[in-house]
């Protein structure tokens, strides 16, 4: 099988009760699974059994409310509590041999320093098998709950990001020497000084004197994810990440998006096609494209309108509350403030100029499940198959996000029945095969460091 | 005093336990990378009824001595070094008792995400993890994370206190007891109401809450503290519920017991909630000639630099600069006095060499212990009733075999004498094995009377 048609896939999860779907009150669903270390355990060798590559932990260092209202949604509807997700990782690394780990951290707010060393400590701990998922934090109580009195302006966060990023590949790439520990009783050193340097960075940002106390682990740089829909984020990711997670609304939008970050990627003297794209879907499996369908609205109909009206006020500034479903809305001049995720908007406001009519009922459908209803897949394994197919071939995609209605139910459904159905066709890999020990081989089939003449680390 | 004697094992996620040692052949620190070796120390300490292991913890390069980094890389000390909140879980999952103490620094992150961190670890363990609360001193950390030069001790402990002024409202104020209804008829996972933000506005930090977590087992992290300067003991009296000493002598010991219990009883808490845990060094075997071949062969391998390079950062001397007398007055004031003396009597007039004097520290500055069961038992006993301290913060030469030893010799001695535990007690979290409490803070101590000020909403 040609690693250009093998299918990537990995799972989306959160350290906390309720997934994407919001479903945690499906009786199926049982909400306080995350706190058990035997769920994650589980679930850990069922994906690397079923070829997953990777997977990943959405998060949100704070409550995702900027409102009273939302933070009162938030509540009731399980968006706290949540777990900082990278204590998980050695619990799974340690039942686990292939599978990677994706663990979201903000360049909002963190240190560069402590994050690095946060990142090398697990990458040792997991044999090379951790990604960061980069993200630019914008919720106003997260900026608010570490130190700053008003959060950073969309575009500022992105440059500060990109001197968080110099700092870190900085400390993983160049202050130790692959030879640096030597460990030799004959010269009596454990470490050759001489192949250890200091850091001496004074930006804008940061200030960072000294020598690093971390010794290389086996990827240097941890795989790096990233997820920025807007033209800023867009640029952001094309010059640092290996993978994107993309949350658009249709095959269309999708691949609009994919081409836009290779074509800038490409201006950035990087290979193009080494970016691997991973869109969110939501499959919902059944043995008959009824039964698949019959799941899907019994999930619809137990999703909180409420979750799709605050979804939809923090992406595109939207105020749905009270209105009628049938209220046809103009969408054509939708602005939203610059600080808030604004590729939403800018989707909705491109379509409706192109002439698509949107009701009130049909943004809440939309967004039932956070993200749009284009994510959703039902139907049988083969129908689903088809499906990712036709999204590698019309959106030039590497591969899945997979994220889930009900914990543990419908994460099985995949690797039982889909899973089989795409190795019959070839595009995943069997669990026993696959490159080597590092998620960045795996997943780029590139070597485990990250190549020096990167322009992302060129640039130092 | 018969009490039970606790047990905490000291380490660090690193390569290096003692200067020089990790050359020895039996040395296994160098493991530190990989989650089976962490998992194996973590079986073998709750065999031997260990309370708890501690994570010493630095951010930076040791470099006083000779004014570079280079020495403490040379011999591995306290670097490279990873990061030992991330082993706790990993380590949690294969015991069911054992206790995970780890330092996290109040300097340089912000006390929202650490509690997070802490309570996700309270969470995963159980209810057994304990905060050893460090201020950072180091220089080269304080360089590191963009800050010019160190802040003062009495500015690092204000921070401290305002630090932990936060972090008690987020964990014992924001969430209640029943704020998780997880009723799914009527749609509330948590009822807002009983979820309450913390509105801490203080004098180096400004954090509207709410905490990321509900409740866990223990809600507050059992505190641990070391500061022993003035500032740091009534910092320690007014947070820490154990105290680690690294302190040289029993007199020493005994000082600092007294002065924080009576400080600790002043603000209103009862001083026998707060226990101390001196460091020791054993080297046991099953005789004390056994013993004392052992230590023989561990100085064999001991590293001058190494120990410069540790008393430097102790100390903020550099031993290249102060020559001989200083270092050998700095060993007449330590509990390695004896050796000095002894050392004196056999041959007065004797020119020590450099290597000689630096090996008068060569496994720290606080107790050595050499024998077999019955002399380390008896020194350990000996020290408690003369310090009024609870246990002893074990601390190994190499990694795991000193533990190991001392697990297979002097541990069933003290069973045998009824001083260490030979079942652990029947309370899951940390805070209820470590004496008669329950899981939560005391209402005595302060972090409540904190907490209480929140201006929850």
């Amino acid at each position: 099988m040609s690693d250009r048609r093998r299918i990537r896939l990995t799972l989306v999860e959160g350290a906390g009760p309720a997934s994407d779907s919001g479903l945690w009150n499906h009786p199926d669903y049982a909400p306080e699974l995350f706190k058990d270390i035997t769920y994650w355990e589980d679930l850990a060798r069922t994906l690397e059994g079923a070829g997953f590559d990777a997977i990943f932990f959405a998060d949100t260092p704070a409550i995702r409310a900027d409102t009273p209202e939302a933070r009162a949604h938030a509540l009731r509807s399980g968006g706290l509590p949540r777990l900082d997700p990278a204590y998980l990782i050695p619990v799974l690394a340690a039942v686990t041999e292939r599978l990677g780990f994706v663990i979201t951290s903000s360049i909002t707010y963190d240190h560069p320093v402590a994050l690095a060393r946060k990142f090398t400590t697990l990458d040792h701990l997991t044999g090379g098998r951790i990604g960061w998922n980069i993200v630019a934090t914008n919720v106003r109580s997260a900026a608010l709950n570490h130190g700053l009195t008003e959060q950073l302006p969309h575009d500022e966060r992105y440059d500060r990001g990109d001197e968080f990023l110099e700092v870190a590949y900085r400390i993983w790439n160049e202050a130790w020497d692959d030879d640096a520990v030597v460990r030799s009783r004959e010269r009596g050193i454990y470490v050759d000084p001489d192949r250890v340097r200091a850091v001496d960075h004074d930006g804008r940002w940061f200030r960072v004197h000294g020598v690093p106390i971390s010794e290389p682990s086996p990827q240097r740089t941890p795989v790096l994810f990233q997820a920025g829909s807007s033209d800023r984020g867009r640029q952001f990711a094309a010059t640092h990440a290996e993978a994107i997670y993309l949350n658009a609304n249709t095959v269309a939008e999708t691949a609009h998006l994919v081409a836009d970050v290779r074509a800038r990627a490409a201006a950035l003297g990087r290979d193009p096609a080494a970016l691997k794209f991973l869109p969110r879907i939501i499959p919902v499996v059944g043995g008959t494209e009824a039964e698949a369908n019959a799941k899907l609205e019994d999930y619809v109909q137990r999703s909180n309108p409420e979750s799709a009206i605050v979804t939809l006020q923090q992406w595109a500034g939207i105020d749905l509350r009270g209105r009628d479903p049938e209220e046809v809305l103009d969408l054509a001049d939708l602005k939203v403030k610059g600080i808030n995720s604004e590729h939403a908007a800018d989707y909705l406001r491109r379509s409706a100029r192109a002439g698509e009519r949107f009701t009130v009922g049909d943004l809440i459908r939309m967004y039932a499940f956070t993200g749009g209803a284009g994510n959703v897949v039902a139907g049988t394994p083969e129908q689903i198959a088809d499906t990712l197919e036709r999204w590698v071939r019309e959106a030039d995609v590497d591969g899945f996000n997979i994220a889930y209605m009900l914990r543990r139910h419908s994460i099985a459904d995949f690797a039982e029945h889909v899973v089989p159905e795409l190795r019959r066709r070839g595009l995943v890999s069997d669990a026993e095969a696959g490159a080597g020990g590092t998620l960045r081989e795996r997943l780029t089939g590139g070597g485990p460091r990250r190549a020096v003449r990167d322009p992302a680390l060129n640039r130092l | 005093m018969t009490g039970r004697i606790l047990l905490n094992a000291v380490t660090v996620n690193g390569p290096t336990v003692s200067p020089g040692l990790w050359a020895h052949p039996e040395e296994r620190a160098h493991e530190y990378t990989s989650l089976g070796y962490w998992r194996a120390l973590a079986r073998t300490l709750e065999a031997a009824r260990f309370d708890a292991i501690f994570f010493a913890d630095m951010l930076g390069a040791y470099d006083v001595y000779r004014a570079s980094p280079a020495p403490a890389l040379r011999q591995a000390i306290q670097v490279p070094l990873n990061d030992p909140t991330l082993l706790i879980p990993a380590m949690a999952a294969v015991t069911e008792h054992l206790g995970f103490a780890v330092t996290i620094s109040t300097t340089y992150d912000q006390p929202y995400p650490v509690a997070r961190r802490l309570s996700t670890l309270d969470l995963l363990t159980g209810g057994r993890v304990g905060w050893n609360v460090v201020t950072s001193n180091l220089a080269s950390a304080a360089r590191l994370h963009g800050l010019e030069g160190e802040l003062d001790a009495e500015r690092r402990y204000d921070r401290g206190d305002d630090f932990l002024a936060v972090a008690y409202k987020l964990w014992e104020a924001s969430w209640e007891d029943d704020a998780v209804a997880i009723d799914k008829e009527a749609n509330v996972y948590a009822i807002p109401e009983k979820v309450h933000d913390i509105g801490h506005e203080g004098p180096w930090f400004s954090v509207p809450g709410p905490h990321l977590l509900d409740p866990t087992p223990q809600r507050t992290p059992v505190l641990f503290q070391a500061g022993s300067s003035e500032r740091g003991r009534q910092f320690a009296a007014t947070h820490a519920e154990a105290v680690f000493l690294n302190t040289p002598t029993a007199p020493a010991t005994k000082f600092i017991v007294d002065d924080i219990r009576e400080r600790a009883e002043r603000l209103g808490r009862d001083p026998a909630s707060v226990r101390f845990f001196p460091k020791l060094t054993p080297i046991a075997a099953a005789t004390d000639e056994e013993a004392l071949e052992r230590y023989r062969d561990f100085l064999s391998y001991s590293s001058t630099e190494g120990i410069f390079t540790l008393l430097g950062a102790w100390t903020g001397l550099d031993f290249d600069d102060v020559g001989r007398e200083r270092l050998l007055a700095f060993g007449e004031k330590a509990q390695t006095r004896g050796l000095v003396e002894s050392l004196r009597r056999d041959d007065a007039d004797r020119q020590w060499s450099v290597d000689e004097l630096a090996n008068v520290f060569a496994f720290g500055t606080s107790q050595l212990s050499v024998g077999g069961p019955a002399t380390i038992a008896d020194a350990m006993e000996e020290f408690l009733d003369e310090t009024g301290a609870d246990g002893f913060n074990v601390a190994s030469i190499i990694q795991p075999g000193t533990i190991e030893a001392f697990a297979e010799h002097v541990v069933p001695e003290l069973q045998r004498r009824g001083r260490v535990q030979t079942e652990y007690g029947p309370g899951g979290t940390l805070r209820e094995k470590l004496g008669e409490d329950g899981p939560h803070l005391r209402d005595d101590h302060p972090g409540r009377a904190i907490a209480a000020t929140a201006v929850t909403a």
